[in-house]
């Protein structure tokens, strides 16, 4: 208080500046006084407040139930597998937008999307863009699963097993309230291994029938005509099923279903939480947890 | 020039007591009366009076419409007449008139007028000078069993191309349908085929076509497949060419223009013989391939064969798989929904 009468052009412009201005009195000649007028007229309980109310801010207590725990973090995908899902979405993303004009070309929507960017010509250079992202990644992966030791060990945790068939009768009877359990899976779910199994029937379906269709001439020096209408209609409802099963079945289960929304961020970071991992892929958790790291994912942070 | 005088006078009298007509007869209904043109042509003046009695104009009198000559003998400099003294909106005389010298004046052939090409048509050079009839009339130039000849009276490649067509064979049989040339190119409102505008332009000509050979009800008096209009636009060509793609085939560019013949003539673009050829025009090294499999398919139809079945196959893929897959969305939010409500 004593500095602020030392340099009185230093006053603050408070309250208590402006009252006395108001009153035609010089802050600088009457500051310390009116602080002091103040303090006289203050009780003691006024004044352990304002004291209070100058210490600093105490950490929030918590109610702990149960064991504190820092979250454990498992990497589920690594860099190489969220590159491929990352180009592929976009490739697909591409090839459906330009694509369903196509098929739907009597649509408002198809002529509003063909005036914006320019007529077919400019599309067809954009779906054929799509096609080789789409076609890249394909070719990719097939190395990735044949050249890497994680691509052959998920390959083979992506195949098909006895066990699958069980565990979509214990989700059935899980659904429909006769168990109160679910199946506990592994590494790959049986929905997981249908999807993954989905594209490739996708992939081989419209790369070979679109790769007909873009060098149409070509292909047309040794095939009939017929052939290439297969391979325009397989081309126009394959992709439609495509289209549908990422719109309505992916963006379910990764964007829309309760506890996802707004979408789940495996994708991006390629972690799930230990709390995921007991609860989508306990099988796989318990192996990493009990054989060191043999598993797909692997302990990245956290420990017990 | 005295006897010049005499004879105008006499002349006149004829025409006070008889019709205003008798004085400009006198000349024109000599036989053989005829000029030579400045670039050498015989121009033939005698009038045949009983052809324009017949016709629609058969009331008036020649300077009705030859309004420039105001004298006899008048120079031998007459101005070229103008229809539209009568036929103008709202004229007192009853001449039919409607938008139509408008949209001569923007097709193609009052453009050309308008800029000083001599060969471009007026209204006389269509619907004829003294024989102007009604266009119901058989005998009108512009009759439907007519107007083609006189089309080609300038467009003389096309109609002998026409002509031969199963269009121009059907119409010269008297057939009602066929079309004739202003069928699909228009009439006062032809424009340029590069017009967007013109009912001929590439992005134009399959709406042209379909005017017929979409009605079903048309096309099966003729055992023509009306099918083929849809399955145009469902196919590449059609698409393209709906979002402006110029160079994609239309009806036209496989099936011809004006010599439009049925697939079973040797002849026809289309005939299977000639589809290499034919889709030679644009796909380089076209062979035999191209003939291998119907042209207008139809997945939905199944005379396609393997081409339906495929079609059948998706549409089935595709509704049981998004029926398992919607029902296990279902299954999972209602547990999903349902284990939330009870926890809390």
């Amino acid at each position: 208080m004593n500095q602020l009468t030392k340099d009185p052009s230093q006053l603050p412009d408070d309250r208590l500046s402006q009252a006395l201005r108001k009153a035609d009195l010089d802050p600088a000649e009457h500051y310390n006084s009116a602080i002091k007028a103040l303090l006289a007229k203050t009780t003691e309980a006024e004044l352990q407040v304002v004291v209070e109310s100058l210490k600093p801010t105490p950490v929030e207590t918590t109610v702990v139930v149960g064991p504190i725990r820092e979250q454990e973090k498992f990497l589920r995908f690594n860099l190489s597998i969220r590159l491929q899902h990352a180009t592929m979405a976009i490739s697909v993303i591409i090839l459906i937008i330009t694509g369903l004009p196509l098929k739907y070309h009597d649509a408002a929507f198809s002529q509003w999307f063909m005036n914006l960017i320019g007529g077919i010509e400019v599309s067809k250079i954009a779906h054929r863009i799509g096609a080789t992202g789409l076609i890249f990644v394909g070719a990719y992966h097939l190395g990735y699963i044949a050249f890497t030791r994680v691509g052959r060990r998920d390959l083979m945790l992506l195949l098909p097993r006895f066990k699958d068939a069980l565990d979509a009768l214990q989700m059935f009877k899980y659904y429909f309230g006769l168990s109160q359990v679910k199946a506990q899976f592994g590494r790959f779910s049986y929905i997981e291994k249908f999807d993954y199994w989905a594209v490739y029937w996708g992939m081989v379906i419209m790369i070979s029938s679109g790769s007909l269709l873009w060098f149409n001439q070509i292909a047309m020096t040794y095939l009939p005509k017929f052939v290439m209408d297969i391979a325009t209609v397989a081309h126009r409802d394959e992709a439609l099923l495509a289209t549908l099963a990422i719109v309505i079945w992916h963006f379910y289960n990764v964007h829309l279903s309760p506890g996802k929304f707004p979408m789940s961020k495996v994708f991006i970071n390629g972690i799930l939480t230990r709390e995921e991992m007991e609860d989508e892929h306990p099988l796989e958790l318990e192996e990493i947890l009990g054989k060191g790291e043999k598993s797909g994912a692997s302990r990245i942070g956290g420990k017990k | 020039m005295a006897l010049g005088f005499g004879l105008g006078f006499s002349t006149l009298a004829i025409a006070q007591t008889q019709s205003p007509d008798a004085k400009c007869l006198i000349c024109h209904t000599k036989e053989g009366f005829s000029k030579i043109e400045p670039d050498g042509r015989k121009r033939d003046l005698y009038v045949d009076t009983t052809i324009i009695r017949a016709s629609i104009h058969g009331k008036w009198s020649c300077t009705d419409c030859h309004a420039s000559v105001t004298a006899i003998p008048h120079p031998p400099e007459v101005a070229r007449l103008e229809c539209t003294r009568c036929h103008f909106a709202g004229n007192k005389v009853g001449a039919p008139q409607g938008q139509l010298y408008d949209q001569y004046r923007e097709s193609v052939h009052g453009i050309a007028a308008a800029n000083g090409n001599t060969k471009a048509p007026f209204c006389q050079n269509c619907h004829g000078t003294h024989n102007i009839r009604r266009p119901s009339d058989p005998l009108s130039p512009i009759s439907r069993s007519r107007v083609a000849a006189t089309c080609g009276g300038c467009h003389v490649h096309e109609y002998a191309e026409y002509r031969i067509s199963i269009h121009g064979s059907a119409v010269e049989k008297g057939n009602k349908d066929a079309p004739v040339c202003i069928n699909c190119h228009g009439e006062h409102d032809i424009l340029a085929r590069s017009d967007p505008a013109s009912k001929v332009n590439v992005s134009n000509i399959a709406n042209t076509c379909s005017a017929c050979h979409a009605s079903e009800a048309l096309m099966e008096q003729y055992g023509v497949r009306s099918v083929q209009v849809q399955t145009y636009k469902e196919s590449y060509h059609g698409i393209a060419t709906k979002f402006g793609q110029k160079k994609a085939a239309n009806c036209a560019s496989c099936h011809g223009v004006h010599d439009i013949l049925p697939a079973t003539d040797p002849n026809s673009r289309v005939n299977i013989a000639n589809i290499p050829k034919t889709c030679g025009g644009c796909h380089q090294d076209a062979n035999a391939n191209y003939a291998r499999g119907r042209i207008h398919v139809n997945a939905e139809n199944k005379d396609s064969g393997i081409i339906y079945y495929i079609a059948f196959f998706f549409k089935y893929l595709t509704l049981i798989t998004l029926a398992v897959l919607i029902f296990n969305i279902l299954l999972d939010l209602r547990r999903k929904l349902g284990s939330k409500k009870h926890a809390k």
